[in-house]
């Protein structure tokens, strides 16, 4: 089925995320603000105002009561979903990378940048009170200069841990409750552009530069599979019907800069769709002219959507082929 | 000993670099103590600390090495001595100051004949020696110079010849294995990861197996000998070669800088070249002739400015090898390596030569001069004896292309419609081509000329047959032809395909099939043609291709993206000599791929025609063949993912199990609201109303 483009950002995408349910779609970008979206027709709901950095992480609240958003003007903010009216607004010494809603919603999961003397940190809050926030955190980590700078974060199923995704390509789960380390994956060479749970939050997804996706038993962080490229790949996702049709799909391409000549019949901006278990490519589409930064089932299994350097979303929806398809086993 | 002053000198400087390096300003801190301790004993050698100033330390033979004895000179009483002496000195002043001149004389005054002169160094001597032994003084007396220091040299010489030892024979194993392959599949080497891993493939249906892989192999890039047996390695230190069953070392050849290299058609000789060494230095060392088997130098050379790789060009039969100089051809024989009969030939003008593929001919141009047409000529060697020239006229420059069976010799003469000479450079326009095409089989060896208008991109003969192509006129509208050469008529054009987008023309080893290839800067379109017909049979692309290669079987075409030349999707892919791709291969800064060549076939002629004759029996039994072999990796590819979709699914088993333990929790952190299906906390669904442009219409309202 034709895809549907959604133009309303001036740069390029940073992250894309869809809300529990799957009927709104919630976009970041490199402009200062948000967008949300319907997902079945592609009418924007309105924007979130506030910002005056590229945002370049947001969550959604599992109610999708609250949005939150990192930004690169060292702020974090936490907004009503509905009014979009900017609820608290929390001052960092650095960009903040990512961030992360609990299972339970209660708190939140942020990193920092390492920059101007300050180190890496891996904080979470506690946001019950999302009109009256203490800026202070319940639990601060260091991760720099120990480890790599912390980029990505999410958490465990049950409010018990967070992973980080660093620079150097490691992924690192730390206890919650003593900010101590608890396990640490070590397989991807380059870094961590995206990471993503299953629906639900048994296994894990790493996207990295090294121009493989991996997958990962998230409770130990043993590693289950390898999903190998030619490009760097920014971001993966696997499909919630993972029991039914064990599909993961994949986005990136070659930054702009690495490229001398840039042709997109080449093709390689492609979303890929790779086998879960076999670890074979089996379709991709085409769509972006630019890199894929952000991709992401719905939360139906029925269609996915992708944002890009190009600065443009598009919301896929499965036609039968994909449904039909099916690997000799 | 060092000179004192030096090492005094060497520790001041550490002194002021450790200062320097001291934040905490230490210059008032006390001078530390240098000098060893009693009990040291120096652990670094001499050598290694001073060995330039080493070299220059004066040695023994520094004053006899410049010493040379001339004798034969006319023995002459003190009368005549003086004149004598100026005699001497005018023969000999050329080559230096004659620094010490000593003139032995008999009981009676008279000199004895011979004389000893010493100049102010060893090369002035040399010189001396190589350009004035046999000099003729008068009918009566010839010169015969001699370096002093020979003279020990020639007394160490035994009396008695004492034959080499034979060295022991080092069993290298079946050398030619890899032509023993029961599927007659070939192997090729890559090199990857920019440079730092090499690996030998061995290309099987329908997966390529792994027969060798290296890290750091090669410095450079690899070599494969014409026929096949050697892999030969580049280092800083010279050349290795590798063959047998488990790629073993066979070979090495030591030469400094080594960059280039060229074995002779039947991989007797190997001649290394290292383009930057000392060309002043007595002994040559830029160029090395070296047997492959014995690893012995066999004669070295002094490269001429500036050198075009290769600088000797073989015959076929390695029985001969060839430079060209100033007006001169030089051509050695092989195995004394001394130049034929001893004198090179001269031919004035001479611009270009090229050795015949199968015969002991050459063909060389000579260019115009003022009146004198340009000509090409061909030489039979040993006997020099010319079997054909042909006059040129108005000729910018020739290029010669032999077909591979030596049937035949194309030159391709760029000819001018007018030249005009500016300072010291002759500047031509109008520039037009010709074809002279040598039928060499033939009586009398008759010459087809044919003219091209059009500016040339590129020519190829079919390596059979009597078929070529040329790429002609200016990008983009370039047109591919192919000629026919006839007996006892001109060629005649077979086809002419126009506006392709290619820039080189690639004909299969065996012939009849081509491949038509836009590289680099054409970003890599590909044509496979048929030659019978020319029915184009695959029209394709291999994105920013830049290299194209044949099996030596003509059975496959590898199309590269090297890292040597574009940056990003390295990759080689493999294709059927019909165009089908067989497969992609990525590989991470992919440089270079060569297939590995096999030696001429031993069958007939008649053999091959009885083969092509029964093609469809044997076309029937491999295709049961390559059918088994797929059917038995789809199998193992069936049975692979059988067991991870087994081991997945026991996985998630456990992972849905402990999903489920885990309900109770998830409640509770989320307020008792079940939400681990999309439907589950259906009662809390809120309806919303979503419009959807169903489609437009434009109504005109009457106002």
């Amino acid at each position: 089925m034709k895809p549907i483009m959604l133009q309303g950002h001036e740069r390029s995408i940073t992250q894309i995320k869809f809300n529990r349910e799957g009927d709104l779609l919630f976009s970041a970008s490199k402009d200062p603000k948000p967008n949300v979206w319907y997902s079945i027709n592609g009418e924007r709901l309105g924007t979130y105002d506030g910002h005056s950095g590229a945002v370049w992480s947001i969550d959604v609240k599992w109610d999708s009561t609250l949005f939150v958003t990192g930004s690169a003007d060292q702020t974090m903010r936490i907004w009503d979903v509905e009014t979009g009216s900017s609820l608290s607004n929390l001052e960092m010494k650095t960009s903040v990378r990512g961030v992360s809603f609990s299972y339970s919603g209660t708190m939140i999961a942020y990193t920092t940048d390492k920059m101007m003397g300050h180190n890496s940190e891996l904080d979470i809050i506690d946001v019950r009170e999302p009109n009256d926030i203490d800026a202070t955190p319940i639990m601060k980590t260091q991760v720099t200069p120990n480890y790599a700078k912390a980029l990505s974060v999410l958490w465990g199923p049950l409010d018990e841990y967070v992973v980080t995704g660093h620079e150097d390509g490691c992924i690192i789960k730390w206890d919650m409750r003593t900010g101590k380390k608890m396990e640490v994956g070590q397989e991807h060479t380059k870094l961590i552009k995206d990471m993503q749970l299953s629906h639900d939050g048994m296994m894990l997804i790493t996207a990295s530069k090294d121009t493989t996706a991996r997958l990962w038993d998230l409770a130990t962080l043993e590693p289950l599979k390898m999903y190998k490229t030619d490009r760097p790949v920014n971001s993966a996702s696997i499909s919630p019907l993972v029991d039914t049709y064990p599909h993961v799909v994949m986005g990136g391409g070659q930054e702009a800069m690495d490229v001398t000549t840039t042709s997109s019949r080449i093709g390689k901006f492609d979303a890929r769709f790779f086998h879960l278990v076999f670890e074979e490519e089996f379709a991709r589409v085409k769509g972006h002219f630019g890199p894929i930064n952000s991709i992401s089932f719905h939360p139906n299994g029925r269609g996915y959507a992708s944002g890009g350097e190009d600065g443009y979303v598009r919301v896929h929806v499965f036609d039968d082929a994909y449904y039909q398809f099916k690997f000799d086993f | 000993p060092p000179p004192r002053e030096v090492c005094t000198e060497m520790v001041k400087k550490n002194k002021i670099k450790s200062l320097d390096n001291d934040d905490d300003g230490g210059a008032e801190e006390e001078e530390p103590d240098f000098s060893d301790p009693e009990d040291f004993v120096e652990d670094i050698t001499e050598e290694e600390l001073l060995g330039d100033l080493l070299r220059q330390k004066p040695k023994e033979t520094d004053g006899v090495e410049s010493v040379i004895i001339v004798d034969g000179v006319p023995s002459v009483g003190a009368e005549r001595l003086e004149k004598l002496k100026n005699v001497v000195r005018k023969i000999f002043k050329e080559f230096g100051t004659i620094i010490n001149e000593f003139y032995p004389t008999n009981e009676d005054g008279k000199t004895k004949g011979y004389i000893f002169l010493e100049f102010k160094d060893r090369a002035a001597a040399d010189e001396a020696v190589r350009q004035r032994n046999n000099y003729k003084l008068d009918k009566q007396h010839t010169f015969l110079c001699n370096l002093f220091t020979d003279f020990d040299k020639y007394e160490d010489i035994p009396e008695e010849f004492v034959a080499p030892v034979p060295q022991p024979y080092k069993d290298m194993g079946n050398m030619s294995y890899y032509l023993l392959d029961e599927n007659c599949f070939d192997q090729f080497s890559i090199i990857y990861d920019g440079g730092t891993t090499t690996a030998i493939y061995l290309n099987a249906v329908p997966e390529a197996i792994e027969v060798a892989k290296r890290e750091r192999w090669t410095e450079t890039y690899v070599r494969w000998s014409p026929r096949g047996t050697y892999l030969a390695t580049f280092h800083g230190k010279g050349i290795a070669l590798w063959g047998g069953e488990e790629f073993r070392q066979v070979q090495k050849f030591s030469h400094p800088g080594v960059q280039f290299i060229d074995f002779s058609p039947c991989e007797k000789y190997i001649v290394t070249f290292s383009p930057h060494v000392d060309q002043r230095s007595e002994e040559p060392q830029s160029i090395i002739v070296w047997d492959v088997r014995s690893g012995l130098k066999k004669r070295a050379f002094n490269a001429e400015r500036p050198p075009v790789w290769p600088v000797f060009k073989w015959s076929n039969d390695d029985k001969y090898f060839a430079r060209i100089g100033e007006d001169v051809l030089s051509v050695y024989e092989t195995p004394s390596f001394g130049l034929l009969d001893k004198k090179s030939i001269k031919v004035l003008g001479i611009k270009d030569f090229s050795w015949s593929p199968t015969d002991n001919i050459l063909a060389y141009w000579i260019a115009e001069d003022k009146d004198v047409p340009a000509k090409v000529s061909l030489v039979s060697i040993p006997s020099r004896e010319e079997t054909r020239t042909k006059n040129l006229f108005n000729v910018a420059d020739c290029k010669m292309h032999w077909q591979k069976c030596g049937d035949y010799l194309c030159v391709k003469v760029a000819r001018y419609a007018k030249a005009k000479r500016e300072k010291n450079e002759i500047k031509y326009s109008g520039i037009y081509y010709n074809f002279e095409i040598f039928h060499m089989r033939e009586k009398g060896i008759p010459v087809d000329s044919l003219e091209i208008k059009e500016n040339i991109q590129a020519f190829a003969w079919e390596p059979v047959n009597n078929k070529f192509g040329i790429i002609s006129g200016e990008p983009p509208t370039v047109n591919v032809t192919f000629f026919q050469v006839n007996k006892g008529q001109a060629p005649s054009e077979l086809k002419k395909l126009e506006k392709r987008p290619c820039n080189n023309l690639f004909w299969s080893p065996q012939g009849q099939f081509v491949v038509l290839a836009g590289l680099r800067n054409m970003s890599g379109a590909l044509e496979f043609i048929d030659t019978k017909d020319f029915q184009v049979m695959m029209s394709t692309e291999h994105f920013m291709a830049t290299d194209i290669e044949w099996d030596p079987t003509g059975r496959y075409v590898a199309s590269c993206v090297s890292w040597w030349g574009h940056k990003v999707d390295n990759a080689y892919w493999l294709w059927s000599f019909q165009g089908k791709i067989l497969k992609r291969q990525t590989v991470d800064k992919f440089c270079q791929l060569l297939w590995r060549p096999r030696p001429p076939s031993l069958l007939t002629a008649q053999d091959i025609k009885d083969i092509k004759k029964n093609m469809k029996k044997y076309t029937a039994s491999f295709e049961v063949q390559d059918k088994m072999r797929y059917s038995k990796a789809s199998r193992e590819i069936i049975e692979k993912r059988q067991k991870q979709m087994l081991t997945f699914t026991e996985y998630r088993q456990k992972m849905i199990e402990k999903f489920e333990d885990d309900k109770e929790q998830r409640l509770c952190l989320r307020g008792g609201q079940d939400t681990d299906t999309l439907t589950s906390n259906e009662n809390d669904f809120e309806e919303e109303t979503v419009e959807f442009l169903v489609k437009k219409e434009t109504v005109i309202v009457d106002e």
